[in-house]
């Protein structure tokens, strides 16, 4: 794919500024530095040795040392006054400092001294050098649970420990297990640990505010098999080939369609609209529809409708405001701990 | 070396060129001596398409942070000449340990849309052309916060902000689910549990106004002149209503092992206190024996809450592991929702809680 003019002209200029203040630097430096390939800086050099001011003799021209180029190194012998590095655009400084001031308000950084130190100082230099404070873009990212669960996972984290967590599933089963800490991932409003779970004897994703409990022992985490370097959320919410459901909701309730992964969302005329999702895991469904209900207008399969009235039903019961029948056998929570869906 | 010039440059060596010569220029360039002394210019066809070609070149070179300005030339002539101030676009000297760095690069990963990725590689060009070293990830190892994608509405809405411009589009309405076209001023856009927000001033309404950026149908148009209004100093949570809501108590009653999310930020009532609850949760409807059963079969607890429907959201969700004891609004809120959902599973049109469930065998 031909690469975007701006950015090469932005590389360009790039290269005789750093060169000017380097002095000789290797071919293959520069591209590291620059996240470009070798030859690609032997072109960006012959594109630059050509550039200059109008008239384009010799003495106009940005210059290098040909015995150097030779020699795989590049030595800038006249940069035509391009020396100063470019400040950075408005757009590319409010994407920085948002990101940096939301990064120093996860619990993950706030827990931890040594890291906020780095967020903020590299937030004053930023905002030193960039000037008015880029507050067009304002990005919070939800608490992410438990202080002292938080740090304990930081802690283990850092030294590479196994921790012990007491664990809530989102169909309200709490479980003990032992777990090596991978990685701890903020996004948007939850915050998630990946880990190699011993329980499970797999990688596990576990949402960090139904973490109840975290303890870092001092056992060293080993490596293991399909250990997740990254949490490919795509793969956390993609339903496979569970059961569908439709469900119409009054237009007040748009947010859950907005926040859950769903298969479709189609619109309907009188505003109402009507998703369709995989039903990965029953008890979190039932939960939802119930909180939702009074915005729900129909819900399909019939025994999804079914299942989610009953539930209600056992509950107005011991409100005693019902007269629902009382079936207290229904066993409803299956250990959905670390289903697809960690909602 | 040699004067010979490609009979054709690309756009990247163009413009260049172009910066090159706006940088060294004594006072100014005119439009005209760009195009007969600038490389690259000189293959326009015609008057036109050079006119196009240097109007698209000074805005990318404004977009990557080099503004070109307009000057007069003075003389007789209302010509105008152009030029760049280094001093406009140098980067001040910046100091970053390769951890700072690290912290920077991180801010890469942060974004999920292309666009705002893009903005950070270009800011990190900078930065590394600044002479900034390797970068470490050592300071958050293990880290990785990011926000959910924006959207395509972030570019125009950028430009809008920055500019003081009107922005247009297609929004539907929460309340009714009717798409009407919005006319606002925007001023900011802010990322909150899980959502993006526009907050701009509404032109249609005359009031400021919150904007789901989700429920934006259309291309957001940037329409209007530039400088068209100002944008107040105000607090993203306190216009997203909420800074507001203080922190209330709930007292509710657990079945044992149940609710551990909501048992994760609760305490149990004092002692002193349990006795009048239990008696409270056999109530007029329940009693011994009843389906409540053995009082002690349930732990009493405190739960904090800043919203009356998210409480009755979260203990509804619980079904009958949790009873609602006070205060008397969440619990009214809370038996709402349960009887709408017990109107589920009836037969449609004809839903009465507690009647069709005799059925229900899901």
């Amino acid at each position: 794919m031909a690469e975007r003019a701006d950015d090469r002209l932005l590389r360009l200029l790039g290269i005789v500024a750093y060169l000017d203040g380097a002095g000789p630097v290797s071919v293959a430096d520069l591209a590291r530095r620059f996240g470009t390939t070798p030859a690609q800086i032997q072109k960006d050099v012959d594109a630059l040795w050509v550039s200059g001011t109008p008239g384009y003799w010799p003495d106009d021209l940005i210059d290098f040392d040909a015995a150097s180029i030779d020699r795989g190194v590049v030595h800038l012998t006249e940069a035509r006054g391009m020396t100063r590095p470019l400040r950075l655009g408005t757009r590319e400084a409010v994407a920085l400092v948002a990101a940096l001031r939301a990064m120093k308000a996860t619990d993950a950084v706030k827990a931890d001294p040594a890291r906020s130190a780095v967020v903020e100082s590299a937030l004053r230099k930023l905002t030193d050098a960039t000037g008015e404070a880029a507050s067009a873009v304002d990005v919070r990212l939800a608490p992410g649970g438990d202080r002292q669960v938080v740090s304990a996972i930081s802690s283990a984290l850092a030294a590479r420990h196994r921790l012990r967590i007491r664990y809530v599933t989102s169909s309200d089963v709490v479980s003990e297990r032992d777990v090596d800490p991978v990685r701890l991932h903020t996004q948007d409003e939850f915050a998630y640990l990946a880990a190699w779970c011993y329980r499970a004897e797999a990688p596990r994703t576990f949402r960090v505010d139904r973490i109840l409990e975290a303890t870092e022992t001092d056992i060293p985490v080993r490596s293991h098999p399909g250990e997740p370097s990254e949490i490919d959320f795509g793969a956390l919410f993609a339903g496979g080939s569970s059961p569908l459901a439709t469900i119409r909701f009054a237009p007040r309730a748009r947010w859950f369609a907005e926040e859950t992964p769903v298969e479709s969302v189609r619109n309907l005329p009188d505003g109402d609209f009507e998703v369709t999702l995989r039903v990965t895991n029953p008890g979190w469904l039932r939960s939802s529809l119930i909180r939702l209900a009074p915005y729900v207008r129909s819900v399909s399969p019939r025994a999804l409708a079914d299942d989610v009235a009953g539930a209600a039903a056992q509950a107005l019961a011991v409100y005693g405001a019902g007269a629902g029948s009382w079936d207290a056998d229904r066993v409803t929570a299956a250990d959905a701990a670390t289903s697809p869906n960690p909602h | 070396m040699s004067t010979d010039l490609p009979p054709t440059l690309n756009p990247a060596e163009r413009l260049l060129n172009l910066v090159i010569a706006l940088v060294n220029t004594n006072a100014a360039m005119t439009k005209q001596q760009v195009r007969t002394a600038v490389a690259g210019y000189s293959d326009a066809p015609s008057d036109e398409a050079f006119e196009r070609m240097f109007e698209r070149d000074k805005d990318m070179l404004r977009a990557l942070g080099v503004p070109v300005v307009t000057v007069g030339t003075g003389g007789h002539t209302d010509e105008l000449g152009y030029r760049i101030d280094q001093d406009a676009y140098a980067l001040p000297s910046i100091d970053l340990t390769p951890a700072e760095l690290g912290v920077l690069s991180l801010a890469a990963q942060f974004w999920q849309d292309k666009t705002l990725q893009t903005d950070i590689t270009r800011a990190m060009v900078k930065l590394r052309a600044a002479g900034a070293g390797d970068p470490s990830a050592d300071a958050l190892a293990g880290l990785a916060p990011s926000v959910r994608a924006v959207g395509d509405a972030y570019g125009p809405l950028m430009e809008a902000i920055e500019a003081r411009r009107v922005v247009t589009f297609a929004y539907r309405a929460a309340y009714n689910g009717t798409v009407l076209t919005r006319h606002a001023e925007p001023w900011r856009i802010a990322a909150r549990d899980g959502g993006w927000y526009l907050m701009c001033f509404d032109r249609d309404r005359q009031a400021p106004r919150v904007f789901r950026m989700s429920r934006i149908e259309s291309r957001v148009r940037v329409t209007g002149p530039a400088n068209a209004y100002e944008i107040p100093d105000f607090e993203t949570d306190v216009m997203l209503g909420k800074a507001h809501g203080e922190v209330k108590e709930a007292v509710v009653a657990v079945r044992p092992e149940r609710a551990g999310a909501l048992r994760a930020r609760a305490k149990a009532v004092p002692d002193g206190e349990r006795a009048a609850y239990t008696e409270r949760l056999a109530g007029p409807g329940g009693g011994a024996g009843g389906p409540v059963g053995d009082p002690a079969g349930w732990d009493i607890l405190q739960v904090p809450y800043r919203s009356l429907t998210g409480m009755a959201s979260e203990a509804a969700g619980y079904g009958a592991a949790l009873v609602v004891l006070e205060p008397e609004p969440v619990r009214a809120e809370t038996l709402r929702r349960l009887t709408a959902a017990a109107a589920l599973g009836t037969a449609a049109g004809t839903a009465v809680p507690g009647t069709g469930t005799e059925a229900s065998r899901g």
